[in-house]
């Protein structure tokens, strides 16, 4: 009976009831949205760093993963320091370097990733063949329509340029041997990899350098004790777990965690005002009716449970409605905050997680709940007779 | 051999109503003692102001005395508390009110049924039940109509039939004619004195001469005194 | 060159008294100014002692904290963790391994100055660099500023449909609260046009306080925010600033939102006959 009195009471005002359904969608997908970006970030980033399997990272010391233009030296005694180590199952030097590729009387600059073949976790092969040979290199979509290349083309690349005579350096001719997605690659960037030992000939002085250590930990293995063992056994690097990348990536972008924690409470707190007033409303113009059906002998706590009842029948429209609004917004802001420079493709910044979306929207009809309260509690308690009395002025 | 005295069914004595308006204490009620026998018909007649609703309130357990005792059935009535006050009502009280007070939302029928949903009787015997009352009332054709689809007579008998849901002790009448013309009032005030001829116990407040003249007995306040009882 | 100088910063805190020099014949230690980050997280004052070299593992040379200074406000570099170092140029060429080369030259030039035809004139005469204007290079460098302003601009669009949202709903809600009282000076004759405008009336008054106490609050908050994220990033730069287009924008919006909304619920309300008002 009392659902059947709410929901009758919300139809008789249709618009009064559309217009805070509207309202509460609203701080609903406003809701939405800070708790997915506050968590997004870092969930997107974490699955970023583990999508290949390399728990750890080794950068020179004091940076982070291709913060600066510095290297690691002794490629080959770090690998077989690492190799010491049981719990290390897999080991990935890379070093990266900016390249020239010359076509025609064109000079289009990129990145290039010296890599290993077999252990490498910086791309994905999309068609063609790895670099195999040592002339072999490979490509992204990005690089290969600013050359106008193809699979099977041959390209001058040179590692150095001097502005004053200018000449380049470390050139050499590589085959496109295929295309790749670069996993960490932001999405105006060109990119290509390479032998490693194919990118050291072309640097000339860095040899057995690399710029980052990629390792994979054995399963079962913690990957928090194997980075410490590596820091002892390694002073001169940093080596960087999963989570203290994250927490790092958390300092930088803490700003955005705070934006969402701010605007994320005070929508919650509006959807919270507009159901309280929209209560109060309801109530303060029933007051007769409700007068009545305590004469009649309704209890107290029926009179409220019937009230709140539409309360959360609005909120919980708003917030079903609100996810539909949330996840649209959600998109279009991700697309802007996606632009930022050397930002890897594969990041997003908001990111639909199930249960922080439930309980965020579950807050939101909770708040509900308790917005109806109050004011039902109230118009319930008022003595029968004077609002009887008042009724009947009125 | 003498007679079995019954106890009243509403008995007051010595009851004061007193009340805060702005700044000043109203006195509505000062020293009401009155008993209403199972079985009566009072209606209880006065000038504007004189307490009147005060009183019938007072009967109806939704409000409270400031001094004095109210039983109703034999049961102290006057510190009840909310909980024990609203079952008290539910069961044994049958309310009309002069606005009738209909909840707009729901059809006649409903309305009818609705305090019987509240006592927790099952939804097949409430519907029976409430279909009956309406046809007693004479409505038995207008179930689903809304409020706003019947006239002010026929809401007022749905309200009758309401407040007879639950075969309350006592029925009790504020101005029941009071939104009402003339020929449908004579209506309200025939069902009135069926209700009684089958038993109900009824008081009414009224200002209505021909509803005060269909009663068993009058009772004057004026004041907040009976005058004339 | 300072980004690999960074990578390679070996910090020995020593105290300004001891730490006595490696070698009779070493030079008197050379100044260098560090960044309030830096001194923060390396308990680092003036006067301090600290090795700086090129490379990790390497005693380099040995050199005397100057001075701490504060960077100036550049939104670009604010949430990095970089640290910075300021050196005389002949140490850092030789520490670096760069010789007698620099990234750019910084040129500051009389009021005077034609700064395009001595931009051209530079690039005419340069073999193996370009000269450009300052602030072309700023609006070049600045990429992540400009997709924060975005991002804040989207944000602030969406908060202020909210907000319409929010207010007029709350608005109408409120208004409607009056319909007996609107239903009753109906019933007296008051025309429909006087009962709108007094609505209205109130509306704007009701607006117009709220945009008076909300400019308030906003000038509160922003006060709070640069307080808290100076605070955090150590940086000059104002993260919020109320300017008065702001102030003007947020105020006339809210009063047409205010006054619309009252307008929309008083138009219903009058347009409805007064017994229904009253629930009859």
């Amino acid at each position: 009976m009392r659902a059947a009195l709410a929901q009758a009471s919300l139809i008789r005002h249709r618009a009064r009831t559309v217009l805070a359904v509207l309202g509460v969608a609203v701080a609903a997908a406003m809701l939405l949205d800070m708790v997915m970006l506050a968590t997004g970030m870092r969930e997107s980033f974490r699955e970023l760093l583990l999508s290949r399997g390399f728990e750890i990272r080794l950068a020179p010391k004091g940076t982070l993963p291709f913060d600066t233009d510095a290297t690691i030296p002794g490629v080959g005694a770090i690998t077989a320091t690492l190799r010491a180590n049981p719990d290390i199952r897999e080991i990935s030097p890379v070093l990266g370097a900016s390249i020239h590729i010359l076509a025609g009387n064109r000079d289009v600059s990129g990145s290039a990733l010296g890599i290993d073949p077999s252990v490498q976790g910086d791309y994905e092969l999309l068609s063609g063949r790895d670099v195999t040979t040592p002339d072999a290199i490979v490509a992204n979509d990005h690089l290969l329509r600013q050359l106008g290349a193809r699979v099977g083309d041959t390209l001058s690349v040179a590692t150095g340029y001097d502005p004053q005579t200018r000449t380049y350096s470390g050139q050499r001719k590589l085959v496109v041997t295929g295309r790749a997605r670069f996993i960490y690659g932001a999405a105006d960037q060109s990119s290509s990899a390479m032998r490693r030992e194919t990118l050291e000939a072309m640097g000339g002085q860095a040899r057995d350098r690399a710029s980052l250590f990629m390792v994979r930990v054995r399963k079962g293995a913690n990957a928090e004790q194997v980075r410490d063992w590596i820091d002892k056994q390694l002073p001169n690097v940093t080596a960087i777990s999963i989570a203290t990348a994250i927490a790092q990536v958390d300092e930088r972008l803490s700003y955005f965690r705070q934006l969402a924690l701010i605007l994320g409470a005070v929508s919650l707190f509006v959807g919270f005002l507009l159901v309280t007033t929209l209560v109060t409303v309801s109530v303060n113009e029933r007051a007769g009716e409700i007068a009545v059906m305590r004469a009649i002998g309704v209890s107290r706590s029926h009179v409220v449970e019937q009230i709140v009842l539409e309360g959360v029948a609005i909120s919980f429209a708003g917030a079903v409605l609100g996810l539909a609004l949330g996840l649209i917004t959600a998109r279009y802001l991700n697309t802007i905050l996606s632009a930022f420079p050397g930002l890897p493709m594969a990041i997003d910044f908001f990111l639909f997680q199930p249960k922080a979306a439930w309980s965020a929207l579950g807050l939101l009809i909770a708040s509900g709940i308790g917005a109806g309260i109050y004011p039902a509690w109230r118009a319930a308690s008022l003595p029968i007779a004077e609002s009887l009395r008042r009724e009947a002025i009125a | 051999m003498s007679a079995r005295v019954e106890s009243p069914i509403v008995s007051l004595r010595d009851v004061r109503r007193d009340y805060a308006l702005g700044a000043e204490r109203v006195h509505a009620l000062q020293g009401v003692t009155l008993d209403v026998e199972r079985g009566d018909y009072v209606a209880i007649v006065g000038p504007s102001g004189c307490g009147k609703s005060t009183l019938l309130n007072l009967i109806g357990v939704i409000d409270q005395p400031t001094s004095g005792t109210v039983a109703i059935a034999g049961r102290r009535v006057d510190a009840m508390s909310d909980r024990e006050a609203t079952q008290f009502r539910l069961r044994n009280i049958g309310f009309v009110f002069q606005r009738f007070y209909l909840l707009p939302i729901l059809s006649a029928l409903e309305n009818v049924a609705l305090p019987m949903a509240e006592a927790k009787v099952s939804k097949a015997v409430r519907i029976e039940r409430a279909a009956e009352l309406l046809r007693y009332v004479g409505l038995g054709n207008r179930e689903r109509h809304r409020p706003s689809e019947l006239s002010g007579g026929e809401q007022q008998r749905v309200a009758i039939a309401r407040a007879l849901a639950n075969g309350p002790t006592l029925l009790l009448a504020d101005e029941p004619t009071g939104e009402l013309d003339a020929r449908t009032g004579a209506e309200i005030i025939s069902l009135f004195q069926r209700l009684n001829a089958d038993g109900t116990t009824i008081v009414v407040v009224t200002h209505d001469e021909d509803l005060a003249s269909a009663s068993r007995r009058k009772v004057h306040i004026r004041d907040g005194r009976v005058v004339d009882a | 060159m300072f980004a690999f100088l960074l990578a390679s910063l070996l910090v020995q805190g020593s105290s300004s008294v001891g730490g006595a020099p490696a070698t009779a014949v070493e030079r008197q230690p050379r100044t260098i100014a560090i960044d309030e980050t830096l001194a923060a997280r390396a308990h680092l004052k003036v006067g301090d002692r600290v090795s700086i070299s090129a490379l990790p593992g390497t005693i380099g040379d040995t050199v005397i904290v100057g001075a701490i200074v504060r960077r100036g406000a550049d939104p670009s570099e604010v949430a990095r963790g970089d640290l910075r170092v300021r050196m005389h140029l002949d140490q850092i060429q030789r520490i670096a391994g760069y010789g007698d080369r620099v990234d750019r030259f910084a040129i500051a030039t009389t009021p005077a100055a034609d700064i395009p035809r001595l931009i051209d004139r530079i690039n005419r005469v340069a073999f193996g660099f370009n000269a450009y204007r300052s602030r072309d290079i700023a609006v070049e460098t600045s990429r992540t500023f400009q997709v924060v302003s975005r991002f804040h601009r989207a944000i602030g669009i969406i908060t202020i449909v909210a907000s319409s949202v929010f207010l007029l709903c709350i608005m109408v809600l409120k208004v409607e609260e009056r319909r007996r009282d609107i239903a009753a000076l109906r019933l007296m004759g008051i025309s429909r046009a006087t009962v709108v405008r007094s609505i209205v009336m109130e509306a704007a008054v009701v607006a117009v306080l709220g945009s008076a106490l909300g400019v308030a609050l906003g000038w509160a908050a922003s006060l709070l925010v640069n307080w808290h994220y100076q605070a955090l990033y150590r940086t000059p730069l104002e993260f919020s600033m109320v300017t008065p287009p702001t102030v003007v924008f947020a105020v006339s919006l809210s009063l047409v939102l205010g006054i619309a909304a009252g307008v929309v619920a008083s138009l219903r309300l009058v347009r409805t006959p007064p017994l229904v008002l009253f629930g009859r």
